[in-house]
């Protein structure tokens, strides 16, 4: 990626991340993040990035 | 031989059960002399199935003047009690059956559609026109047109009978299968008994319940899902408008998916997404069905019911095309869902390839090895069609989880597009997947295409080159193929030296080609077979730009294109007549 976040702006972004989940059930939060996704894949544009990221946070020994 | 078709009454009919919402053509059953004579022919190419797939192969070598036999287990078009199977034919099927001569009476009878609308709930979440889409606006052919696979089968037959050259054999199963390297022997059961043969290429077009698969060995791979679905295919007191038109979610369906669709005989599809693992019997029934409709159209329409079909969406698609001296096709190489007009459209495609390949290996014109790209073109586009179409009935049917938030979310998105919000949302509507229309598959692994083609070349119109005549007449690329008569066609556009215009009488002469130079409005032509391309149209749609030139195959795709006419013309010759050694990897 050519635009990284600033470590201001990446703050800015978590903390906006979790207000927006303020007072949601699991399933409403589960939507809310759903819709992001979406909008943000289509933002970013790149298909073989993205394939690239869903497999970086797949990642994990928490999801095996 | 003129086929009439006869409306009758309301049908339950489910796979091969009796009825029939339309009465169809009948073939007479002829004794074949192998019956009483005992002799056992030897046939160069024997095609297993007289549906749609089978008789565009059985039509397009009578076209190009090879013999062959077909045998159909039935002795009509269509199948009996479900007469009505598909009915969205693709602007390249169309072009395919203009080349064969039945595109007239295929525009004739069908309907001509280019809208189409996405609902959920009540709201429109969006629409496309196909004639403002770039891609279709070059062919002389419309980028759809909808009527009953049985009228096209019927047209068919029509033709290979005014064509010649093709032995139609109905009520003729076949019943046993061996071959070795050499030969194919086949056991032919009839009405008036048994007979043996021998075949040097059998083409296996009987659709999904073959038993061509277990004779083989091929393998296959296959996905089931509990996803139910029931046609209606009825006929209004009212119109609904010519559109193509889909519910993802139909407040009449109880939000299940419901698609809407005209076709020839003002009878409409009407095609209802059940509840997982719904009964098909029950489903199916009149009383059900009637109920279903006048939900969604309102008890005051009259509704005639022509015909019913419910059935579980599943796909097949076979590891290899080719096993030994068969060949697999249409239904038969692989099965989808019925999303964007990829199940018929991708037989015809399959019938137009292969068929080219064998008259050019029987003339001698091309290597025996040319047939294995059959597998390699037909392979990639099969597995395209299935991948694409399954991905539409995830969307159609998401697991229970988060497969379903997902697509609340992106159905939530694109309602907020159209309710004139902030434009984030507006390219969200992508993700609704309501089907991906069928296309003519690009070729991108082929031996016998270069990096540079591979790709379909649309039935665009140029100007005859009349010398004396004000008036120009037009012709379109299928009267060039058609001239070339199975043979390449080589269109190097924009003016040519005296050493390229002689290079290319000679490249005609030694290799089974035929070139023709294009020529803008006011080009000078050294050739003598020119035409004149005033708007570029056939230039575009060969995929090529300037001083050019672009190897067609008679199938209509590009297997190379270049600048120069050089030594990378007669490469590209042989590369695309599978002459190259060491061509196939």
């Amino acid at each position: 990626m050519t635009h990284k976040l600033t470590q201001a702006g990446a703050d800015d972004f978590y903390e906006a991340l979790l207000d927006a989940h303020l007072g949601l059930s699991n399933e409403q939060s589960a939507l809310l993040n759903a819709r992001l996704i979406l909008l943000m894949a289509q933002e970013i544009g790149d298909a073989k990035l993205l394939v690239e990221l869903i497999a970086a946070a797949r990642q994990t020994s928490e999801l095996t | 031989m003129q086929t009439r078709f006869t409306e009758t009454a309301y049908t339950n009919g489910y796979e091969f059960t009796s009825g029939a919402g339309y009465a169809l053509p009948e073939y007479p059953f002829v004794e074949p002399p192998e019956i009483r004579n005992g002799a056992i022919r030897r046939h160069p190419i024997v095609i297993v199935g007289g549906g749609i797939t089978g008789l565009t192969l059985a039509c397009s070598l009578a076209r190009l003047g090879v013999a062959a036999v077909l045998f159909d287990e039935d002795n009509t078009v269509g199948v009996k009690g479900a007469s009505s199977r598909g009915i969205c034919y693709t602007q390249k099927s169309l072009e395919i059956f203009h080349r064969l001569g039945i595109y007239e009476r295929i525009a004739r009878r069908g309907i001509q559609w280019s809208v189409g609308r996405t609902f959920a709930g009540n709201e429109e979440i969006y629409s496309f026109d196909l004639k403002q889409q770039g891609g279709f606006n070059l062919s002389s052919q419309p980028p759809f047109i909808n009527i009953q696979q049985f009228y096209i089968e019927g047209f068919l037959v029509e033709r290979i009978a005014e064509l010649g050259g093709i032995d139609l054999r109905w009520k003729s199963r076949v019943t046993g299968f061996e071959q070795n390297d050499a030969i194919a022997k086949l056991t032919v059961d009839t009405p008036a008994g048994s007979y043996r043969l021998e075949a040097e290429h059998v083409i296996d077009a009987t659709g999904s319940h073959t038993p061509f698969h277990q004779w083989t060995g091929a393998t296959a791979q296959t996905r089931k899902g509990d996803d139910r679905w029931c046609i209606a295919d009825v006929r209004f007191s009212t119109h609904p408008p010519t559109e193509r038109h889909t519910w993802i979610e139909a407040p009449f369906n109880e939000n299940r998916a419901v698609w809407q669709h005209l076709m020839a005989d003002d009878v409409w599809r009407i095609d209802y997404q059940m509840a997982p693992g719904a009964d098909p019997a029950y489903v199916s029934r009149e009383d059900v069905v009637r109920e279903r409709l006048r939900r969604q159209f309102g008890p005051e329409v009259a509704v005639e019911i022509v015909w019913v079909g419910p059935y579980a969406y599943r796909s097949i698609c076979l590891d290899q095309l080719r096993h030994g001296r068969v060949f697999f096709m249409g239904d038969t190489a692989k099965v989808v869902s019925p999303f964007g007009a990829r199940g018929g459209n991708t037989g015809i495609a399959d019938a137009d390839n292969l068929a080219w390949k064998l008259a050019a290996v029987q003339r001698g014109w091309a290597a025996p090895t040319l047939l294995e790209t059959y597998n390699d073109e037909r392979l990639e586009a099969a597995q395209q069609n299935v991948l694409v179409t399954n991905r539409t009935a995830r969307f159609l049917r998401p697991a229970d989880g988060m497969e379903r938030v997902f697509r609340t979310a992106a159905i939530g998105l694109a309602k907020q597009h159209r309710g004139s919000q902030p434009t984030v949302y507006a390219a969200a509507r992508q993700y609704i997947n309501t089907g991906r229309m069928a296309i003519a598959n690009p070729y991108t692994r082929s031996p016998a295409c270069d990096g540079t083609g591979g790709l379909s070349v649309q039935n665009a119109r140029f100007h005859w080159a009349v010398s004396g005549r004000n008036q120009a007449s037009t012709g379109t690329v299928n009267d060039l193929l058609q001239w070339a008569q199975g043979r390449l066609l080589l269109l190097v556009f924009g003016e040519l030296s005296a050493q390229t215009a002689a290079r290319l009488q000679i490249l005609s002469q030694s290799s089974p080609l035929r070139a023709v130079q294009v020529v803008g409005t006011d080009g000078q032509a050294q050739a003598r077979e020119h035409v004149r391309d005033p708007q570029g149209h056939v230039q575009a749609a060969c995929h090529v730009f300037g001083h050019a030139w672009a190897l067609l195959r008679p199938d209509g795709y590009v297997a190379a294109t270049g600048e120069a006419v050089d030594g990378g013309v007669i490469a590209a010759i042989e590369r695309s007549l599978g002459l190259l050694q060491g061509a196939h990897a």
